[in-house]
């Protein structure tokens, strides 16, 4: 679904180069829900710019759901964007003075869908998130983890292959991030593929898989079964080398 | 199908975008009226100086001008003004579909058969009757005179307007300074801009006629001369120059084609060389035949003031549209996240430009009609400061027309610059 191949990305100035990506290679799955870890500045978000199509990268390969990303003009990465992903930002990025309807209409806009078409995919994706009854609404007026819900509701609407979840639960409260994590596994139950930036352990415990990135490389995976979902979860855990290996053979 | 709906979605935007930032947008839309509407009011007025006033045979009407002065000082150029003979040598050729043969004069004019004693100050057009058909005159009632001589006259509408109210007046007696002239013809409101018929003497904007009277019943009645005239011998008055070195007729002719123009310039010629041989004036034989936008252009009736004005007012245009896009690059700024936003959510960098392109023209069209407003009040503003202008400073729909596309296409470039600058970042950059 997602392959990465020895993507580097380097932001330079005048007199500084610094390389966010250094050598990464990933490659997941379809159904997969990956959590991206590691501490600030290593790279996460870089990572998810460059997955998203949000950001270019300087070397490498790059191929989303069968399609090679190099050299694509910006319609074309524009309609990638559109049609094969989603995006859960940190803090929500819904714009506040549309409602939670428009907000959420926004991507098919862009789509060229009918009237009816895109009404009935923002009333079915609002029911995913359980918020179907507040289509009017301003964000102003929902609470946090209803307005990442709305987010995710966005992400949603366009069915997209890849789900790219940016610290999603990192502006909410124990209780509203619980609720939002159990949404993006009930999503993923469904088939969703998602790949998760998360500064929490808890939840990089509970994917099926977690990446960590140092100093933009991929530098160590775990894979575990889910924490509370799978019996006797202990998370199994693979040799760093034999990891790395089954990584870049897959890659 | 999907571009009508985003046309819809893109102009419900830049609805929701005014609503934002009203104050803004507002200074926006101000900034770029004030410089188009002061444009336009410019082009009004040169736009009046240059238009064609009878487009339909602008080329077809010819100003004659001859070289027959009878001593050895001579004008420098063939003279605009001509002898009574030169004009009734000109009035009597078969060979122009139509002629005139004219001076302006002036009387005060009352209808006869009213109480008041209430007197107009009114012009006169002393004509010879081919004036009516050469200028297309517009007939609301009755008809031209069919003769030089008669006791009749042709009123125009605003005289008929002062004095009759408008209505039919046709039958009815005038006093002109004590004679009584009976209407053929009232004229509907007639605007010549400029006045080609008599565009010398820094005329070429005034209103046509109130009175049009016959040329031979208005020397009789001793109709002074309004305009320019020149003589080599005293005279006592009109009535006496039919036999003297008078300048001050104009004459025009119509001319449909080559030919006719060749046969009367062979005419005029003719008759100059007639003269010369018979030694009435010792000039080469120089006679001029000039069209209606050929004359115009020869009397210099543009001012240069106003055109001066107007260029100035296309740089102040200038200085409005860097204002607005300098307002508008701080509104699209402020609107960043949004541009990011979309574009990682699937619109191209096409589709935030179409959308900003909309929202600018939308800006456009209200600032297009707030500029024609704006313009119809630096008009008037002017007319009170330099009330010469007020036959000039017409707003027709040419320039409407204009004065919209102006604000459109300011409006636009205003937003291009912003509109680069907002579409030139990473989205990740425009995100944070």
């Amino acid at each position: 679904m997602l392959k990465m191949n020895n993507i580097s990305r380097i932001y330079q100035n005048d007199t500084i180069q610094t390389h966010a990506l250094r050598d990464f290679s990933l490659n997941v799955k379809a159904g997969e829900f990956v959590a991206v870890t590691g501490p600030s500045g290593s790279g996460k978000s870089t990572f998810l710019n460059v997955a998203g199509l949000l950001d270019h990268f300087d070397g490498g390969q790059y191929e989303l759901d069968g399609v090679s990303v190099q050299g694509l003009k910006d319609d074309e990465l524009s309609r990638l964007r559109n049609e094969k992903l989603g995006f859960i930002f940190q803090n929500y990025n819904l714009i506040p003075d549309y409602s939670i309807f428009d907000n959420v209409d926004m991507p098919l806009r862009y789509r060229g869908f009918s009237a009816r078409e895109r009404k009935r995919r923002v009333e079915e994706a609002l029911e995913k998130v359980g918020l179907a009854s507040r289509l009017k609404y301003l964000p102003s007026q929902l609470s946090g983890g209803q307005q990442q819900r709305v987010a995710i509701a966005r992400a949603l609407a366009g069915e997209p292959k890849i789900l790219l979840a940016d610290e999603p639960t990192g502006n909410l409260d124990s209780l509203m991030a619980r609720q939002v994590m159990e949404i993006l596994h009930d999503l993923n139950k469904d088939g969703a593929t998602i790949i998760m930036v998360t500064h929490d352990p808890d939840q990089a415990r509970e994917v099926s898989r977690n990446v960590q990135v140092i100093d933009g490389q991929l530098a160590d995976f775990k894979i575990y079964a889910p924490l509370d979902r799978t019996a006797g979860n202990t998370g199994k855990s693979v040799s760093i080398s034999a990891a790395v290996e089954e990584e870049m053979a897959d890659a | 199908m999907r571009s009508n709906s985003m046309f819809a979605y893109n102009l419900s935007l830049a609805l929701k975008s005014f609503k934002q930032a009203p104050s803004l947008y507002f200074l926006v839309i101000l900034t770029l009226s004030i410089g188009v509407g002061l444009l336009c009011a410019n082009l009004a007025l040169v736009n009046s100086m240059t238009s064609d006033p009878i487009p339909e045979k602008s080329g077809q009407l010819f100003h004659v001008s001859m070289n027959t002065w009878p001593n050895d000082q001579p004008q420098a150029e063939p003279f605009h003004i001509l002898r009574y003979r030169e004009a009734m040598k000109i009035s009597s050729s078969d060979i122009p579909k139509n002629s005139a043969v004219f001076y302006a004069s002036g009387v005060y004019a009352r209808d006869s058969a009213s109480t008041s004693l209430k007197r107009f100050d009114s012009s006169v057009r002393a004509t010879t009757p081919g004036f009516f058909a050469l200028t297309n005159a517009p007939f609301a009632y009755g008809s031209g005179f069919a003769k030089s001589s008669g006791m009749e006259v042709v009123i125009g509408n605003e005289l008929n307007q002062k004095i009759f109210a408008g209505e039919n007046s046709v039958g009815k007696v005038l006093e002109l300074d004590g004679e009584l002239l009976t209407i053929v013809g009232v004229l509907k409101p007639w605007h010549l801009r400029p006045l080609f018929y008599h565009a010398t003497e820094g005329r070429a904007f005034n209103l046509t006629d109130d009175i049009y009277a016959p040329l031979e019943t208005s020397i009789d009645l001793g109709w002074s001369i309004h305009a320019r005239s020149s003589s080599t011998v005293s005279y006592q008055g009109v009535k006496f120059t039919r036999d003297r070195n008078v300048f001050y007729l104009q004459a025009w002719v119509e001319l449909e084609n080559s030919a006719q123009q060749q046969a009367f310039q062979y005419y005029l010629d003719n008759y100059s060389q007639s003269l010369k041989d018979a030694g009435e004036h010792p000039l080469a034989i120089l006679n001029e035949l000039r069209d209606v936008n050929a004359w115009l252009l020869e009397q210099n009736i543009v001012d240069q003031n106003v055109l001066a004005f107007t260029f100035a007012s296309v740089l102040f245009l200038c200085v409005c549209v860097f204002n607005a896009s300098s307002l508008l690059l701080s509104r699209f700024h402020s609107a960043k996240f949004e541009v990011g936003l979309r574009r990682a959510i699937g619109a191209s960098n096409k589709d935030m430009l179409v959308q900003g392109i909309t929202e600018s023209a939308l800006l456009g069209i209200v600032a297009g009609l707030l500029s024609l407003l704006l313009s119809w009040f630096f008009l008037k503003l002017s007319i009170k400061f330099l009330p010469d202008l007020e036959n000039l400073a017409v707003l027709d729909p040419k320039l409407l027309m204009l004065g919209m596309a102006l604000a459109l296409v300011t409006a636009i470039a205003s937003a291009l610059y912003p509109l680069y600058r907002a579409n030139r970042y990473t989205i990740s950059a425009e995100l944070k």
